[in-house]
C-alpha cells in the first residue's frame, strides 16, 4: 500500500492498465453482449461491438493516462445525449411528436425517471401510492427498477451519482466545457443551497397537489425529452419555463462560468444525493502535507464542492461529485479518492482503483442500453 | 389554498429567521416554564389569526368592488401578482431586509401581557410583499369563503414555523436555514410571477 | 480505534463493490421485490381509480370507475370519475351515467369521436364539468370533474 504519490505517478504501464482493465472488460462484455453475441442483425452487432470498445477504451485510459475527469466525462455526455436520442426516437416512432397526449397520462405510459424520487417519498408515506402517470415494473422506465438503480447508486457513491450515473448531468458538464477560461468568476457561495430550496418547494407542492410538480412545472430536461401538449395558457408557460431553464442553465450558464450550474443551483434529487455523500465510504481527500494551496482545484470544481478555506482546512464538502476535475488539476496528487476512515496521503491508488472500478462499472452498464440503441439508430439512418 | 399555504411556509421560514431573533426574547422573556411559553405563543398566533381572518374580509370588499368583471378579475390580479411577486423576489435578495423586522418596535410596549398580542399584530401587519401577494389572492377569490380559506391556508403555513420558537436559539446551523428559507421565499415569488403571467395572458385572450 | 475505523471504511467500500455487481444481474428481483411493498401503486387521480362496474354493449364495454376525491391526508371536496369505453367506439357516443349506483342517473354524456367534441348535461349538482376527454388505446376515456 502507498503511502505519498507524486507527479504522475497514478499513471500506470500499459500491461497493468490492461490488467487492471480486464475485470471491466469481461464484465462490460457480459452485460452489453448478454452474454450472448447475436450477429444476426449487422447493426446491432455493430452498435454492440462500438459501445463495448468505447467503455473499455475510456476505462483503459483512465488506468494508463492516471487522468479521471477527461475519460469519464466523454462516456457521461455521451450518456446524456444518447439518452435523449432515444426517447426522442421512440416517441416520434409511436407518437409523430415529442409531446406525450393525455391519454398517455390516463393510461400511465409516461417513462420514469430518477428526478421524480424527491417528490415521491411524501405522497408514498402518506397515501401509500406513486404520483406519477407511469408504469412500476415497465421493460422501459419502470418506476420500481429506476428507484433500485438511484437507492443503490446514492448508498455507494453518494453524490457520486450526479457525476457518474445522472443520465442528465452530461448536459451542462458539456456545455461547461466548452470555453477554456469562464467570463463569470464570481458567483455567490450561497447559491449552492438553492436544490435545498427547490427540493422544499417541490416536495411541500408535490406532496399538496399529489402531482410531480417539478416535472410539470420546472424540469430543463423537459426540452430535451418529452413534455406536454401545448393546449392551454399553462401548458404553454411551462414550455416557456423548460425551454428557458434549459437555455439558462445547462447551456448558457455553464458555457459561461465552466460550472454545471443546472446541478449545482436547480436540481432537488442532487440535494438528498449530498446528503447521502455522508454515508458513501469513497470521498475525495485533501493531503495537506503535498498542497501547495495554488487552488487550482477550487477553480476546476464544476459543483461549489471545494473553497479556499475548505482546503486551507483540508476538507471537502458534502457538495462533491467525484467527478474527479480537481483530481486531474492538481499536479501534486495532494488532492485524491480516498475511503471513509483511510487517513489522507494513504492508500492513494488503492482508493482510486476501487472508486474507479465501482462508479465507471454503474456508468457503463447503466448508459449502455442507450449508447447502443443510439449507434444502431444512427448506422441504421446512415446505410 | 394550495398556494397560499406554500406562500407562508416558504416565507414564514424566512420570516422566524429574520424576525425570529427579535421577537424571541420579548415573546419569552419573564416566562417561567413550559406552560408560560404555550400561553404566550397560543395568544400571539390567535391575534394574527385573528388580523388575517379581518384583511380577508377587507380584501374580498375591495377585490368585489373593483374586480367588475372577469378580464378585470382575471387581468388586474395578475399585473398585481407580477410586481408583488416581484417585490418578493427583491426581499429575498436584498441583504438589508433584517433591518426591516416591524418587530422590534416592541421595545415601546410595556404591558408585559400585551406583548404577545402586540407582535402578532405587528407580525401580521407588516406588510411585506407575501402578505400582499395573499392580499391579491383574498381579493380576487370568488366567495367570501375563498378568501378566508386562501388566508387560513396563507396563516397555517407561515406559524408552523413559529411553533419551535422556544427552541430557535439552539439551531446550530442557523445560517444555512436562513439561506434555504430566504432562497425558498425567492422561488415562491417566482411561482407567483408564472401564476401571474398566466392569469394575465389568460385574462387578455378571454377579453 | 484508528485501525478499526481503516477497516470499516475498506470493508463498507467492499460491501459497496460487491452490491454494484450484483445490482444489474439482480435489478428484475429487486425491482419485483420492491414492486410488492404497499406503497409502490400509481396513485389513483393518474389511474382513475378501480373500475366500479362494467356495462358490457353490443360492440363496446363502459367501465365506470369509482369517483376519485383522493388528497394527502384525506378526501378533497373536489374530484373526478372516469368512465372509459373500450373496443369499437362508434362515430357519436351517447349515454347516461349512474357512477354512484343509487339508481338515479348523474349526467348525460354525448362525444363526438371525430371532433372530439364533448357535450355533458349534469342531472344533479354534485356534476362540475368534463376534465378530460380524449381517445385511448383502447378506445375513449372522459373524467367528469364532481364536487362534494
Amino acid at each position: 500500500m502507498d503511502d505519498t504519490l507524486s507527479g504522475t505517478s497514478l499513471k500506470k504501464s500499459f500491461g497493468k492498465s490492461l490488467l487492471y482493465s480486464l475485470p471491466m472488460i469481461l464484465i462490460t462484455f457480459m452485460f452489453i453482449s448478454g452474454g450472448r453475441p447475436d450477429f444476426s442483425n449487422p447493426s446491432s452487432a455493430l452498435a454492440m461491438m462500438i459501445t463495448f470498445i468505447l467503455v473499455n477504451v475510456l476505462y483503459f485510459l483512465m488506468h494508463y493516462t492516471g487522468k479521471t475527469d477527461k475519460f469519464r466525462a466523454i462516456l457521461f455526455i455521451i450518456f446524456a445525449l444518447s439518452l435523449s436520442f432515444t426517447l426522442i426516437s421512440n416517441m416520434l416512432e409511436m407518437r409523430n411528436s415529442m409531446s406525450f397526449s393525455q391519454a398517455d397520462i390516463l393510461e400511465c405510459k409516461i417513462p420514469f425517471c430518477h428526478l421524480v424520487i424527491p417528490m415521491m417519498i411524501l405522497p408514498a408515506a402518506f397515501t401509500k401510492s406513486i404520483i406519477f402517470p407511469g408504469s412500476i415494473l415497465g421493460s422501459f422506465a419502470g418506476i420500481a427498477s429506476m428507484v433500485v438503480l438511484w437507492l443503490v447508486a446514492t448508498l455507494v457513491l453518494g453524490r457520486g451519482f450526479c457525476s457518474w450515473g445522472c443520465f442528465y448531468g452530461g448536459w451542462d458538464d458539456g456545455f461547461s466545457r466548452i470555453r477554456k477560461k469562464p467570463v463569470i468568476k464570481k458567483i455567490s457561495d450561497s447559491w449552492k443551497w438553492m436544490p435545498f430550496a427547490v427540493l422544499f418547494m417541490v416536495a411541500l407542492t408535490s406532496a399538496l397537489s399529489l402531482g410531480p410538480t417539478y416535472c410539470d412545472w420546472i424540469c430543463p430536461f423537459k426540452a430535451v425529452t418529452e413534455f406536454e401538449e401545448v393546449t392551454s395558457v399553462a401548458s404553454a408557460a411551462k414550455a416557456g419555463v423548460f425551454i428557458s431553464l434549459f437555455a439558462g442553465l445547462v447551456v448558457i450558464l455553464p458555457f459561461l462560468t465552466r460550472k454545471r450550474t443546472q446541478c449545482s443551483f436547480l436540481c432537488p434529487l442532487g440535494a438528498i444525493n449530498t446528503l447521502s455523500n455522508k454515508i458513501t465510504p469513497f470521498t475525495v481527500k485533501i493531503d495537506k502535507a503535498n498542497c501547495s494551496e495554488c487552488f487550482k482545484c477550487v477553480a476546476a470544481c464544476p459543483l461549489f464542492a471545494l473553497t479556499q478555506e475548505g482546503i486551507r482546512n483540508g476538507k471537502v464538502s458534502v457538495f462533491c461529485s467525484k467527478c474527479g476535475k480537481c483530481i486531474d488539476a492538481c499536479s501534486r496528487n495532494a488532492i485524491h479518492y480516498g475511503i471513509k476512515g483511510v487517513p489522507a496521503g494513504t492508500m492513494k491508488k488503492f482508493s482510486r482503483n476501487l472508486f474507479l472500478f465501482i462508479s465507471f462499472l454503474f456508468m457503463a452498464v447503466f448508459s449502455s442500453g442507450s449508447i447502443v440503441n443510439t449507434f444502431r439508430g444512427l448506422l441504421d439512418l446512415i446505410f | 389554498m394550495l398556494e397560499s399555504f406554500i406562500l407562508g411556509l416558504s416565507t414564514g421560514s424566512a420570516c422566524l429567521l429574520t424576525c425570529g431573533m427579535v421577537m424571541f426574547p420579548y415573546l419569552m422573556s419573564g416566562s417561567s416554564g413550559v406552560k408560560r411559553i404555550t400561553i404566550d405563543l397560543s395568544v400571539f398566533l390567535l391575534t394574527r389569526m385573528l388580523v388575517y381572518a379581518l384583511l380577508s374580509v377587507a380584501a374580498w370588499y375591495l377585490g368585489r368592488a373593483f374586480f367588475t368583471n372577469q378580464v378585470v378579475r382575471s387581468v388586474v390580479p395578475g399585473i398585481l401578482y407580477i410586481v408583488f411577486a416581484g417585490m418578493l423576489i427583491w426581499y429575498a435578495i436584498d441583504r438589508n431586509r433584517q433591518k426591516n423586522c416591524p418587530a422590534k418596535f416592541v421595545t415601546t410596549v410595556n404591558n408585559r401581557k400585551l406583548i404577545p398580542i402586540f407582535l402578532g399584530v405587528v407580525n401580521s401587519l407588516g406588510f411585506c410583499p407575501a402578505l400582499y401577494l395573499v392580499l391579491t389572492k383574498g381579493a380576487s377569490e370568488e366567495s367570501l369563503a375563498g378568501s378566508l380559506t386562501a388566508f387560513l391556508a396563507f396563516f397555517i403555513g407561515s406559524s408552523l414555523w413559529f411553533l419551535p420558537l422556544p427552541l430557535a436559539g439552539k439551531i446550530k446551523k442557523k445560517k444555512i436555514l436562513e439561506t434555504i428559507g430566504i432562497l425558498a421565499t425567492g422561488l415562491a415569488g417566482i411561482i407567483f410571477i408564472i401564476k401571474g403571467l398566466t392569469s394575465l395572458i389568460g385574462g387578455i385572450i378571454n377579453g | 480505534m484508528k485501525k478499526i475505523k481503516i477497516i470499516a471504511g475498506i470493508a463498507w467500500a467492499f460491501i459497496c463493490l460487491i452490491l454494484i455487481i450484483v445490482l444489474f444481474p439482480g435489478l428484475n428481483s429487486f425491482s419485483s421485490s420492491l414492486a410488492m411493498l404497499p406503497f409502490m401503486k400509481i396513485n389513483p387521480n393518474y389511474t382513475g381509480g378501480e373500475v366500479a362496474q362494467s356495462l358490457v354493449m353490443d360492440n363496446c364495454t363502459i367501465d365506470i370507475r369509482r369517483p376519485v376525491f383522493d388528497g394527502l391526508f384525506g378526501e378533497r371536496q373536489k374530484g373526478f370519475v372516469q368512465i372509459d369505453w373500450r373496443g369499437e367506439i362508434p362515430a357519436e357516443i351517447i349515454d347516461t351515467i349512474d357512477f354512484d349506483f343509487d339508481n338515479n342517473k348523474d349526467f348525460a354524456i354525448s362525444i363526438n369521436s371525430k371532433s372530439s367534441e364533448t357535450i355533458l348535461l349534469p342531472f344533479n349538482n354534485k356534476i362540475r364539468d368534463v376534465g378530460i376527454s380524449t381517445p385511448t388505446s383502447y378506445g375513449w376515456a372522459v373524467r367528469v370533474n364532481l364536487k362534494k
